[in-house]
């Protein structure tokens, strides 16, 4: 990476965002955080005092935003070198519970948003033949979990656009890469959202839900610092070229391999483990 | 006629969901076989003479089509044991250049499309305490390809639906799998409306674009037909207990082996070698 490097970061208001933005502006970069309502940008303001962080409005849902958001800032500066795609969130909920709508806003953002905002600075990277596109996936892009079935679809597709935009931008040198964090201490747990339907007593899964929400409680507690991830994530951006995928803690490792080598069989019987009600019923 | 088993196939006015239909119906099953346009239904009518065979209209990208098909299919037999989600289509083209309402397309039908049905049938699969939905995934969800990159990540996304939902109704006894279709022999032009291109006028993709079609048009030649599709779907459900994911055909069934051996470096050479090869041939 060049010394003082254009980023963008989507979503960098709070959590992980804000603090990458913050860790790579120390290093003398020169920050784009976006976020969405003014409201709750306090803290990207706060560090666009002390920092190069410049903070900008950009919702990723919405086409004209990013636009205008990637424009303004070539504008400025003439060149987009990284861009972290992060802006996202959690649609918790058992799949039969999430409405059309519950859905279509989960992969709105998570998906449709990422492809907006490569949309926009695509053009600008493949011009000066160099760039580099960080998607922050997750754990549960390769590792889908009763609960979490819509959140994990969307990161399938990331999983699955980060690997057709490296092999389609590779004639420009453009770089094309994720990162798959399992539990870290960021806001995605405070951002989650769920269907209107989840956990109300009519839904039969509520029971089910309940208990998914506690198992996952509990592996919250283990999550490690957002340091470790801004690490991992510093660490891609200096490597040339970049990796397929970044894994961060011991225990994503764990689970890539144990999904890679395990047959399906064998991996469903483990999560019956984890979630004793998904075993298959003695008849 | 009480004692058949219900199947609901979506898309069956071609290829795989015209073959599976015919297929259960001469297994006995009572087959609703649901496509778009009745005035596709001409061949299938025919050919399903003197099996126990209903066409009904079903547009999986509109709730009130997919409700409307759900209700006077419970009304007519009070039960349905099986739904093959098959209804879906292809969108080739470089990520870059998708529209927002081309993306929107493309998951209405291959993902919302797929949940909305499923949405539908599982109210009445949970009551009679037994079903099996077949989901109707590709290759492509387990591998992404450049150039179709939007349809690889549709699928991938109806893998992560296919692992949480599987888990979700098991406790109410219903089971559920994904089929995975390799490259299928396109014999009848009228198959080809599922796959759409999309390249734009002086697009700065053109040469990726022609080395995958070209590729694609080669291999479809020698794939075997969507009949053997059917066949991998009546052995998942005659299967005691269905398994995650049954790939058809051989390029489903040992790409992915090929591909879960290769390091990503060895396999994106490999790939690019692949397509330059085929746009060499085909000039």
């Amino acid at each position: 990476m060049k010394n003082q490097s254009v980023i963008l970061i989507t979503g960098a208001n709070s959590g992980f965002g804000l603090a990458c933005a913050k860790a790579l502006a120390e290093k003398g970069h020169k920050v784009y955080g976006t976020y969405r309502n003014f409201k709750k940008a306090e803290p990207l303001f706060e560090l666009s005092r002390s920092l190069p962080v410049f903070p900008i409005v950009m919702d990723v849902d919405r086409t004209p935003s990013v636009q205008k958001a990637v424009s303004l800032i070539f504008k400025k500066e003439g060149r987009i070198d990284v861009v972290i795609n992060n802006a996202g969130f959690v649609m918790a909920g058992f799949l039969e519970d999430l409405s059309d709508e519950d859905l279509k806003a989960q992969f709105e953002t998570n998906v449709i948003g990422i492809l907006r905002v490569c949309r926009a600075v695509l053009p600008i990277m493949r011009e000066q033949k160099s760039g580099k596109i960080l998607n922050i996936g997750s754990v549960a892009g390769f590792a889908s979990l009763p609960g979490l079935g819509a959140y994990s679809a969307t990161k399938f597709s990331v999983n699955s656009i980060t690997e057709a935009l490296r092999m389609e931008t590779r004639p420009w040198g453009v770089e094309v890469s994720e990162v798959n964090p399992g539990e870290i201490q960021t806001s995605v747990v405070q951002n989650a959202r769920m269907g209107k339907k989840v956990m109300s007593p009519q839904s039969p899964y509520t029971p089910f839900t309940r208990q998914f929400e506690e198992v996952s409680k509990e592996r919250f507690k283990k999550a490690a610092p957002v340091e470790k991830l801004v690490g991992v994530v510093l660490k891609a951006l200096e490597d040339s070229p970049m990796k397929r995928r970044y894994l961060v803690k011991a225990d994503d490792y764990a689970t890539y391999y144990l999904r890679w080598l395990l047959p399906d069989a064998l991996w469903e019987r483990g999560l019956g483990v984890m979630f004793p009600w998904s075993r298959f019923p003695k008849i | 006629m009480e004692n058949r088993q219900v199947a609901l196939i979506t898309g069956c006015s071609t290829g795989i969901g015209f073959d599976t239909a015919l297929l259960l119906a001469r297994q006995g099953f009572w087959v609703f076989a649901t496509m778009r346009d009745l005035k596709k239904a001409g061949p299938l009518r025919q050919a399903a003479r003197g099996l126990t065979l209903e066409i009904l209209p079903l547009d999986v990208d509109k709730p009130a089509s997919v409700q409307k098909a759900a209700a006077s299919l419970l009304k007519k037999t009070g039960r349905i044991d099986v739904l093959v989600n098959n209804a879906g289509w292809g969108a080739f083209g470089a990520l870059e250049e998708f529209s927002d309402e081309e993306i929107r397309a493309q998951y209405e039908t291959n993902v919302f499309g797929l949940m909305r049905v499923t949405r539908a049938v599982l109210p009445a699969m949970r009551a009679q305490k037994s079903g099996r939905i077949i989901h109707i995934g590709s290759l492509a969800g387990k591998m992404t390809f450049a150039g179709i990159g939007l349809y690889c990540s549709t699928k991938y996304a109806v893998e992560a639906i296919t692992e949480s939902l599987r888990l979700e109704v098991r406790p109410f006894n219903i089971q559920v799998s994904v089929v995975e279709p390799g490259q299928i022999n396109t014999r009848f032009k009228a198959n080809r409306h599922k796959a759409k291109t999309f390249i734009k006028k002086g697009s700065a993709y053109q040469d990726v674009m022609n080395q995958v079609l070209n590729y694609g048009n080669q291999q479809s030649a020698k794939a075997p037909g969507p009949e053997n599709v059917a066949g991998t779907i009546l052995k998942a459900l005659q299967a005691h207990r269905m398994a995650v994911r049954y790939p058809a055909g051989f390029d489903a069934e040992w790409f992915p082996v090929i591909r879960w051996f290769l390091p990503d470096v060895v396999y994106d050479l490999l790939l690019r070698w692949m397509y330059r090869r085929f746009q060499r041939r085909g000039q």
